[in-house]
Formats: structure tokens, C-alpha cells, sequence
């Protein structure tokens, strides 16, 4: 399995679009800094932290009060207030999200390794057929499944390796653009206010963003391996991408949209609280991605081993 | 003397739609031996040969390579096997280097000195780490075949290999074919529809028509007696041969008897006795492209013809 994965892993980065990729990770990313940093420039000073907490406190408490929060976002009401009370009393500054801190607490990496995973994921079947080489591919002694294993791993460790040099370079140009900027991030942490680690945070918001490069990477490998079309998988999975906040928003009405796919998979909302609906909470919806996921699987699988090569 | 074989056919199956495009095909192959498959266009070689090596499922029958079922094992079976099917399709954005490691890596045993030894014995040493996409098709060929003989196969199975290759190309690649079934004890099948090329090649051809094989024959009892004969006047010398008791088909200026070696040296005093001008006699070989066309041409023949 190993000398497959090499395989793969060999023909992925013979291929000059994938170094294409992976620069053009570390270029947008570099590119994203820059243009914050000059539009951060045209702006005025800051007003002080304490003037817009004490805003921000008195309009948590006030819908608390009105107890129109249900669920996820009045835990999150519930919390807010009670860091924004320990900020104002302790005198503890929080991050500025344009600061060497702050990017690091929230990197921007996920969409990007999004996109260009995606990218690989739908041709990496597809091409074996539009080239022909699936039947030199499908002639060795190697069982079909092998084979599509090597696949899916090689996507996986693209989508890795993507991230990791977007968070590379996101600390790079952090360190390079920006100036700190002071502050501390709290969060709660069994009914106590804590000091929250900016490196630990960000590590934690790239491995929910992870989950939906692997959720939308795995939605691609399917079409392209039961289509044998990467552009049309391509395409498909970036629809479900863009399109998916939308349609949950159409249907929100309705008690299916917590078992959809679009309404789960971007799980970074859970920390940056734009739940879309008070009853969801993290494990349920990795279990629903983790059921979608193995569909994705069992379908892609089942498609490419039964298949009668006749091209 | 037979030996056994090294492939078995049995009773190979394959429907489609409920049409039978393969049906009930059992052959054997033996070690050494060159077998030519060969078949109207539709016939069924390309399926058959799919399912020899993996690409299509069987809906009946069994393939056994070597003592392995194919269905049973998969893995074991194939890793006998050599293949080229149809053009070598290979990684045009790869060296030809990397190709062969990328397929050296998917059978079991096959060094990096094992590389190096096909790479030189189809003679691309100097070209070998140029992409894939710079070759000629000739090239992409001998890759073709360098890829097929990597983990030394028991078997060589090739579809339509020389498609497209210069009469240069084709004669050397015949020439190679020749050499690793003699020197390896190779068994290689291979089909085609340019018959001048199969006649060439191979020591046995099977004939597939409608998914059925309707002829299995070596290539020497198809160049069996049989005699050109021209002589003046056309008419007498037919008479002639037929009060001899001959069989005889006009062709050309003359006429093709069937005729023992040891007949001949009557004949001949026979035609110069009864004072006919006796131009030429030659052993004639009806070419396979005669044999095929009679075998597969009329439906009714194809039916009839098989054994």
C-alpha cells in the first residue's frame, strides 16, 4: 500500500498544476496579508476595547434577558458575558483581529486548501480515464481497491500538506506584516474564565476547517470516479460549496435541514458562532458528515471495483 | 508431447445486455508458442482478452494463468501476466523512467537493476528519463513492452500491439516477440486483424467469430501440400490434373492442386507427355488472409467451420 501511495503521490506532483497549487497557496495567502494590511492602514485609530465591550456586554445581556436565545447561541450569550465581565474587571484586552496574534488565532486557510484539494480529488480518478492509463493502471496484480485506498490517501495528504503550508506561511506573514497587538484571548472552561493559547486555537480552527476539505475532497472523488469527468466533479463540488449555506437557508423551515449535508460542513461555525441551527452542536454534526462521508466511500468504492473497463 | 499449459480458457462467458458477447470460449495455451487471435471486427477478441487480464468481469466461465484462478486470485494470477493493451497509454507528463518504476512498484520483486536491464534490452537507454509525451509512437511502444516485462511475465498478452507503428517498428517488435518466447519460454497471445502480421509472428492462430472460437490451428498444417501449377494450354492442362485425380482450383493463369511431394515428380513427367508447355510449379501457401476470409467471410461457412 505504501509503494502505492508513492505512487500516486509521485504522479500528483509530476503533474507542474499541482506546484501551481501549492504556490499559489503560499501567493493568496501572502497576497490576503498584504491587502488587510493596506486597508487596515486607510482606517482610522481604533476606538478603545473597553467602550465597545461594554456595547457589546450590554446587548448580550439584554437579549438574555428577553430570553429569545435558545441552545447553542445562549451558551454562547451566556459565556460572552461572562468574558466580557472578567475583561472589565481584570482590565484584560482582547486580541485585535488585525495583529500578529490575531491572525494566528484565526488563520485563513481553510478555503483556500479547500478549493485546491477539491481540484485533485476529482481528477485523480477521472484522469486515469481520460488518459487511457487505467488500463495499464487496472492490468497489475493489485486489487481494485488498493488502488482507489492509494487515491483517497494521496488526497488526504495533498489536503495536509496544503494546509500545513498555509498556516506556514500565514505565521510567516504574520510575523512579517503585522506588529502585535497586545491582548489576551479568553475562553470558559468548566465555568471559569481561561487564557486560551493563540497557537492552540488556531491549530483547532485548521482542523475544523479540515473537516470540510475531507467532506468536500471526498464529494469530488466520487464524482470523478463514478463520471470519470474531474470537470464536472469539479464543478458539482464547488456548487455544494458555495450553494450549500443557501439552500439551508431556504429550507431552515424544515426539520431535514439538520440531517443535510450543507448545514454541517463547515464546522468552524461552532467557534465563530454563526450557528444556523440552535439544536446543532459539534458531535452531531460530525456524525452526520462522518455518515455522509462514508456514503461518499461506499459509493465510489463500489462503482470502481465493479466497473467493466471498455474504453 | 504435449505440454501443459500455461493459460486456460474454460468455458468463458460474457453477456451484455442479455447478448452474449463472449460465449462459451475455452483454449489453452502453452509455453513458448506464439498464439495469433484473430476475428472479424465485433467478433469479441477485445472482451476476451479484458477479462483474460482483469478489466471486465466475467459473467461465466474461468480464466486459469498459471495454475491460478483469476477469480479466486486475483493478484497471484495477474503478477504472471504481461500486458499491452491496445497503445500503451502511459504517464505523457512523467519520464519513461518514472513510468516503469511507477509499474515495477505495483508488482512484487522487480529491482531498480531489473529497470535498467529492460530499459537497455528495448534499447531506449538514452531517452529513458525524457517525459513520456516527447516519444514517438514507436518509442511509447518499446516503453510499452519494456512495462509488459518488468516482473519477467510466464505470459505476454497483447491487444492490437502494432497499431500504428511504422512496417520498421512492427517487424522489430515482431523480431523481440520472437526472441522472448523462444529464449524465456514465454507463452504470448496476441490479437490483431492485420493478418500479414499474425502469419508472421505466430506459431498457432485461434479464429473468434461471434464470440465463438471457430478455428484452432497451427501455422504449419495451414501450409499444407499444396501446389501451383501453370501450364499451356490452360484447358488441357485442368482436363489433366482432373483425369489425375487432383483437386484443383483455377488461380490466376494457373491452377493450385492439392498434391503430396512425392506426387509431383509423376505429374510433371504426366504434363510433359501428354506435350503441354509446363511454365511453372511451385509449392503454393494459401495466405492466412485466404484462410481467414474463408473461415469468417460467409456466415454460413463460419458456422459450419467449427470443429
Amino acid at each position: 500500500m505504501l509503494k502505492l501511495l508513492q505512487n500516486e503521490w509521485m504522479k500528483l506532483w509530476s503533474k507542474k498544476g499541482t506546484w501551481i497549487m501549492a504556490s499559489l497557496v503560499v501567493v493568496l495567502i501572502l497576497g490576503m496579508a498584504g491587502i488587510v494590511k493596506w486597508s487596515d492602514s486607510l482606517t482610522g485609530d481604533e476606538p478603545d476595547w473597553k467602550v465597545s465591550a461594554k456595547s457589546e456586554l450590554e446587548m448580550d445581556k439584554n437579549s438574555l434577558e428577553m430570553d429569545v436565545l435558545k441552545g447553542e447561541s445562549k451558551r454562547h450569550a451566556e459565556e460572552n458575558v461572562q468574558i466580557l465581565e472578567y475583561r472589565l474587571a481584570n482590565n484584560v484586552a482582547p486580541l485585535k483581529d488585525i495583529s500578529r496574534e490575531g491572525m494566528i488565532y484565526d488563520p485563513s486557510v481553510g478555503s483556500i486548501a479547500l478549493l485546491l484539494t477539491v481540484i485533485v480529488a476529482a481528477g485523480i480518478v477521472a484522469t486515469e480515464f481520460s488518459q487511457g492509463t487505467i488500463k495499464m493502471l487496472l492490468t497489475r496484480p493489485v486489487k481494485r481497491w488498493k488502488i482507489m485506498t492509494s487515491k483517497y490517501l494521496a488526497i488526504l495528504l495533498f489536503g495536509v500538506l496544503l494546509m500545513i503550508i498555509g498556516f506556514v506561511t500565514t505565521i510567516l506573514s504574520a510575523f512579517v506584516f503585522f506588529p502585535s497587538g497586545g491582548g489576551q484571548a479568553l475562553a470558559i472552561s468548566g465555568g471559569n474564565v481561561v487564557d486560551v493559547s493563540i497557537w492552540g486555537h488556531g491549530l483547532y480552527m485548521l482542523l475544523l476547517s479540515f473537516v470540510n476539505v475531507i467532506i468536500t475532497a471526498t464529494f469530488a472523488f466520487m464524482i470523478g470516479s463514478v463520471f470519470r469527468s474531474s470537470g464536472m466533479a469539479i464543478g458539482l463540488s464547488l456548487f455544494i460549496y458555495f450553494s450549500g449555506n443557501v439552500i439551508v437557508v431556504l429550507l431552515s423551515r424544515f426539520e431535514v435541514v439538520k440531517y443535510l449535508l450543507f448545514t454541517h460542513m463547515d464546522v468552524t461555525m461552532y467557534e465563530s458562532n454563526f450557528v444556523i441551527n440552535d439544536d446543532l452542536t459539534l458531535p452531531f454534526s460530525l456524525a452526520v458528515l462522518a455518515v455522509y462521508l462514508v456514503a461518499f466511500l461506499i459509493v465510489s468504492y463500489s462503482v470502481f471495483t465493479k466497473r467493466d473497463i471498455t474504453a | 508431447m504435449e505440454p501443459t499449459p500455461i493459460v486456460e480458457l474454460k468455458n468463458l462467458t460474457k453477456v451484455i445486455k442479455g447478448k452474449k458477447i463472449i460465449d462459451d470460449l475455452s483454449l489453452q495455451l502453452y509455453p513458448g508458442q506464439i498464439t495469433g487471435f484473430l476475428g472479424p471486427n465485433g467478433a469479441g477478441k477485445t472482451t476476451t482478452i479484458r477479462m483474460m487480464v482483469g478489466l471486465m468481469k466475467k459473467s461465466g466461465g474461468e480464466v486459469v494463468i498459471d495454475g491460478q484462478t483469476l477469480s479466486a486470485d486475483f493478484e497471484k494470477a495477474l503478477s504472471k501476466v504481461g500486458v499491452i493493451v491496445e497503445n500503451p497509454e502511459m504517464y505523457k507528463f512523467m519520464s519513461g523512467y518514472k513510468n516503469l518504476l511507477h509499474f515495477a512498484r505495483m508488482q512484487k520483486g522487480v529491482t531498480k537493476e531489473r529497470i535498467d536491464e529492460v530499459v537497455k534490452q528495448v534499447g531506449m537507454q538514452n531517452r529513458i528519463h525524457e517525459k513520456v509525451g516527447t516519444y514517438s509512437l514507436g518509442m511509447r511502444q518499446r516503453l510499452g513492452l519494456a512495462q509488459a516485462l518488468l516482473h519477467r511475465p510466464k505470459f505476454l498478452i497483447l491487444d492490437e500491439p502494432t497499431n500504428g507503428l511504422d512496417p520498421a517498428g512492427i517487424r522489430e517488435f515482431r523480431d523481440y516477440l520472437r526472441l522472448i518466447a523462444k529464449t524465456e519460454n514465454v507463452s504470448v497471445f496476441v490479437s490483431s486483424h492485420m493478418l500479414s502480421e499474425i502469419e508472421l509472428m505466430c506459431d498457432r492462430i485461434a479464429v473468434i467469430q461471434n464470440g465463438k472460437l471457430v478455428d484452432l490451428r497451427n501455422m504449419r498444417e495451414t501450409q499444407e501440400a499444396h501446389y501451383y501449377v501453370e501450364a499451356f494450354p490452360a484447358d488441357q492442362t485442368f482436363q489433366l490434373l482432373g483425369t489425375l485425380g487432383f483437386k484443383t482450383e483455377s488461380v490466376n493463369e494457373g491452377f493450385v492442386i492439392q498434391a503430396e511431394k512425392t506426387q509431383i515428380p509423376e505429374l510433371v513427367k504426366a504434363l510433359a507427355t501428354a506435350g503441354l508447355e509446363l511454365y511453372a510449379i511451385q509449392p503454393h501457401r494459401k495466405t492466412l488472409e485466404d484462410q481467414f476470409l474463408e473461415l469468417t467471410g460467409g456466415g454460413q461457412l463460419a458456422e459450419t467451420a467449427s470443429k
